[in-house]
């Protein structure tokens, strides 16, 4: 297990305390995991996402990863409706555990853009982290 | 909660970054920084080492050893050996389970005959105390009993490269390792010795053991407790160019569950051992109706074989569930027809149309050119009716619902039985 200093928190995304990172993307939001949720899991090997169109609210499940340790569902940061999904995690799941920024798992529309305001700055989800 | 043992490789594990957590009452490495995925496949393709030193070692000597271990373990001792089924000889080992009279598993063990009088016991972590003490109150005169404890370091190497990097740090090697048959060990530490001492080439003294966890080929080593760091260190360089990969629980669990192996006090347990995948273990006559002797919990097996099944299965991709209280098999009217003892995912294989495939599968017998796994979950249920290779059920954590195919086997190919004379 990496220590938190060897850990990639860029101050770009913001964090869920459920380890979700969302990202604005000109109109939607790009959802991942963190460089924290990756570790701990261990190898991802399986990624179930949700259908195109799908409409989540923000806390709802809305996938599963498959590590080698568990089954861990995933939350929605923000509520919205899914307008795609990465594709490349159903060949290539370890995308997450290379790189957990570059490999966003849903891209939704969000249904209230102050909901992403409320998500915590990297420097507040390490805090976290810190306990 | 026990307080939390830690082996002689503690700090060693904790310096390499290993995900450490509790497995019995031992803090034990789950993956090192590769990851468990390159660590299983290098076990298939290359090799691994493994710390195994939380494994507990039982040593019996005397005249009285030979029939108190026929009395307490499932396999007879004096008809296990070879196509003959002749009595286990001096040098050779025997896998096998210790049963309460009620014919359920108090642990399963491999049993070696060092000497003439002497054997040596190997069972599972934390587990010595309970056997050694089980074994005393079943002992006879003429026998003496010592539970090794904390007086051992031991640690796997398993791979198809794993007597070709065991050469490289063994004193010798060529006749160690020559006949080295699979089921047969060399050597000794401490007081547990065989007639043909091996060393390392540091002098260190060992027991070598052609035998593993992984249904893989390779080799456990035990030696002294203090020797465990160094020796772990000089393998672990001398595999350097063999793309030998420290390995920690989670490849441990996915190999030899996809090799159809059963964890103790999950997979067997306080429940009859019957109507499994491991009644190889049991003294079958030549007809395979009766037992060739009397053992503690035969007249069980005989007389109640119970209604419980334990059965392999393998998935159709790498879904699994996590086992719980919860974990629940159905059939297909939905209806729960027993529970899961283990569900991981064995990430060397896939299917290629029907047929499981896996990494080591030599290409005429099916593996494609650009096969590139994606892993099948595999593991063992526990239903209510005997149910046909091939058959499908569903298993499910009430979240959600796997289909999964009853197997007789798992991952296909493994190295284990391959004559050591075409590997190294």
């Amino acid at each position: 297990m990496k220590d938190l200093s060897e850990l990639d928190f860029p101050e770009t995304v913001r964090y869920t305390e459920d380890h979700e990172w969302a990202a604005v993307d000109g109109e939607t939001v790009r959802i991942g995991v963190s460089d924290y949720a990756q570790d701990q899991l261990g190898d991802i090997v399986y990624v179930e996402m949700p259908e195109i169109g799908d409409i989540f609210e923000k806390g709802d499940e809305f996938g599963t990863l498959e590590s080698v340790k568990a089954v861990s569902e995933i939350y929605m940061p923000v509520g919205g409706e899914v307008v795609a999904v990465n594709e490349a995690l159903v060949d290539t799941p370890e995308l997450i555990n290379q790189d957990p920024y570059g490999a966003w798992i849903v891209e939704i529309r969000v249904t209230d853009v102050g909901e992403y305001d409320e998500l915590m700055s990297a420097e507040d989800y390490l805090e976290m982290l810190r306990g | 909660m026990d307080q939390l043992r830690m082996t002689p490789l503690h700090q060693w594990h904790l310096g390499q970054g290993a995900n450490m957590a509790r497995f019995g009452s031992y803090d034990m490495p789950l993956w090192y920084p590769a990851g468990a995925r390159a660590e299983h496949l290098a076990v298939i393709e290359a090799a691994g080492i493994f710390d195994t030193s939380h494994m507990a070692v039982i040593g019996l000597d005397g005249d009285g050893a030979r029939d108190l271990l026929q009395r307490c373990f499932t396999k007879d001792l004096d008809r296990c050996q070879g196509r003959d089924k002749g009595p286990l000889a001096i040098g050779r080992c025997v896998y096998g389970v210790f049963l309460a009279a009620a014919g359920a598993v108090i642990d399963d063990a491999i049993v070696y005959r060092l000497a003439e009088t002497a054997w040596m016991v190997v069972v599972n972590a934390g587990m010595g105390p309970v056997v050694a003490g089980h074994l005393e109150s079943q002992g006879g005169s003429g026998v003496r009993i010592s539970d090794c404890g904390d007086q051992l370091g031991k640690m796997d190497i398993q791979g198809p490269l794993a007597a070709r990097i065991l050469a490289k740090v063994l004193h010798d090697p060529g006749p160690v390792l020559a006949d080295m048959v699979y089921f047969s060990c060399k050597g000794g530490f401490g007081e547990l010795q065989t007639p043909v001492p091996v060393r390392l080439n540091d002098g260190t003294p060992l027991l070598l053991s052609r035998t593993g966890y992984t249904g893989e080929f390779g080799f456990e080593l035990f030696v002294a407790a203090d020797r465990i760091v160094p020796l772990w260190q000089t393998v672990l360089a001398a595999g350097e160019e063999f793309g030998l990969l420290p390995c920690g629980l989670a490849a441990r669990d996915s190999l030899r569950t996809g090799a159809v192996l059963p964890l103790s006090h999950q997979d067997i347990g306080p429940w009859p051992f019957v109507n499994n995948p491991w009644l190889f273990t049991l003294p079958w006559d030549g007809g395979g109706t009766a037992f060739t002797k009397e053992f503690i919990g035969a007249s069980a097996l005989r007389d109640d074989p119970g209604d419980a099944y334990t059965l392999p299965f393998a998935g159709f991709d790498p879904r699994k569930i996590t086992v719980g209280k919860d974990t629940f098999v159905t059939d297909r009217q939905g209806d729960t027809i027993g529970q899961v003892l283990t569900c991981a995912t064995d990430m060397a294989i896939d299917r290629v149309g029907e047929v499981i495939v896996s990494v080591a599968t030599p290409p005429a017998e099916g593996r494609p050119a650009d096969f590139r796994p994606r892993g099948l979950s595999c593991g063992f249920i526990k239903v209510n009716r005997p149910l046909a290779a091939g058959a499908t059920v569903s298993i499910t954590d009430g979240r959600r619902q796997i289909r999964v195919e009853i197997r007789t086997d798992i991952r296909p190919h493994r190295s284990a039985r391959h004559p050591i004379t075409s590997m190294l």
